[in-house]
């Protein structure tokens, strides 16, 4: 019998939430939604840390058994931020790569963070800027265009591909997932399957499977 | 010769370049020769095109058919290969962890770049910094992400004067020469900048 959806969350901690999180942004194609609370609370949880490692390391009675204490704690304070890092950076990969697609596309837009949203808005304005000055203003006024669409060619802004196969882990009951084709799916929990991404996305999003 | 000459050949050879800049993994030359050739194909093309006289919108001569397309695509050489570079700066941006002053005092990579691809990069950095002041001092979002920290400190040997740097353990004169026992995060960047070098 699989545990009910609510105290699998409580097991968790934001530790482990921050590394499925971490995990499955570093195998989607698409960026997921925003974890800003999680995010938030972590990094406070970090400084309060590392504000009670100065305490403790200035204090002279500290001692030779706590100092070691001190420093697994200020390791493990590094090895977090590391993944908060990645976590960050990964997301930002995407937002550059599909900077001019998140500024038409409100949908995307509400999935992440305010900063984010800025970073693509300046982001696709610099791309849309240097392309400007090194290729189109040189052009006759017919082609010095960004947005044309061609027949027989992909468009030439970037999207997130959706079709993409992605290997997915059930953590709870899930199913039946049903494909394009028609076939379907039930998963039980610890059950490994590979599947397009759009498939995968609503399952993903309500926390039923992990990537891996 | 120029005669013989295909329409797409330069596009060709531009993206030609490309594909040998990911393979070998490295930075070409901005070819500045190529791109402008390219433009002047672009605008001759162009001119061809306004020169016919079409009486039939709705069958248009397929020799204008054959110079739309090869419109069409020298533009999309012309972007891919441009883009296929920024992203190959952006890149270069994060290995050296954000420190564009570094990247750009490199004569070597300098005179690859066009005077467009150099503001391209002030303007990705200003950029970056300022998603960078979102987070706080405690996450410096530009630090390395390829491994992840085993210990907390590190012996480090100083392969070029990097000056007086503030440290856990107070300033340190990092000296050509010396080695130092200090806290990873202090030094990370000047490792990835090549200051200093791991002992292992």
């Amino acid at each position: 019998m699989a545990p009910p959806p609510h105290e699998l969350e409580d097991e968790e901690t934001p530790l482990q939430k921050l590394m499925r999180h971490w995990m499955n942004e570093r195998h989607a194609p698409d960026i997921l939604p925003a974890q800003e609370e999680l995010l938030a609370s972590l990094l406070d949880h970090i400084r309060r840390q590392s504000e009670a490692v100065q305490l403790l390391r200035g204090e002279p009675s500290t001692s030779e058994e706590d100092h070691i204490r001190i420093m697994l704690v200020q390791t493990e304070v590094e090895r977090v931020k590391f993944i908060v890092r990645s976590y960050v950076r990964t997301r930002l990969f995407k937002i550059e790569k599909f900077a001019r697609f998140i500024m038409t596309n409100p949908e995307i837009q509400a999935r992440i963070t305010t900063a984010e949203r800025a970073h693509a808005s300046r982001h696709a304005n610099l791309t849309d800027k240097h392309f400007h000055f090194s290729v189109l203003q040189s052009l006759p006024e017919t082609q010095s265009h960004l947005d044309d669409t061609p027949i027989f060619m992909p468009p030439m802004v970037t999207q997130p591909d959706e079709s993409v196969p992605v290997f997915v882990h059930a953590l709870r009951e899930c199913g039946p997932i049903n494909f394009p084709d028609g076939s379907s799916l039930n998963m039980t929990p610890g059950y490994i399957s590979l599947m397009p991404f759009a498939s995968a996305k609503a399952l993903l999003n309500r926390g039923d499977v992990e990537l891996v | 010769m120029a005669e013989t000459r295909q329409f797409g050949d330069l596009a060709t050879q531009l993206i030609m370049e490309s594909r040998r800049s990911t393979q070998t993994d490295t930075l070409l030359k901005y070819n500045d020769s190529l791109v402008r050739s390219l433009i002047r194909e672009q605008r001759d093309l162009e001119k061809a095109a306004e020169s016919f006289d079409i009486p039939d919108l709705e069958n248009p001569p397929p020799a204008l058919l054959i110079i739309q397309t090869a419109i069409s695509r020298n533009k999309r050489c012309l972007l891919a290969y441009h883009s296929h570079r920024v992203d190959r700066l952006r890149d270069m941006y994060w290995a050296v962890g954000g420190a564009l002053p570094h990247l750009l005092s490199n004569q070597d990579i300098r005179s690859k770049l066009s005077p467009y691809e150099v503001d391209y990069l002030r303007q990705y950095n200003s950029s970056v910094m300022e998603f960078r002041s979102e987070f706080s001092h405690e996450l410096d979002i530009t630090a390395s992400i390829v491994n992840p920290p085993k210990d907390l400190h590190v012996l480090v040997h100083v392969v070029r004067d990097c000056g007086v740097i503030q440290t856990e353990l107070g300033s340190i004169d990092f000296q050509k020469g010396q080695r130092f026992m200090v806290r990873r995060a202090d030094i990370e960047h000047l490792i990835v900048q090549g200051y200093l070098e791991e002992v292992s």
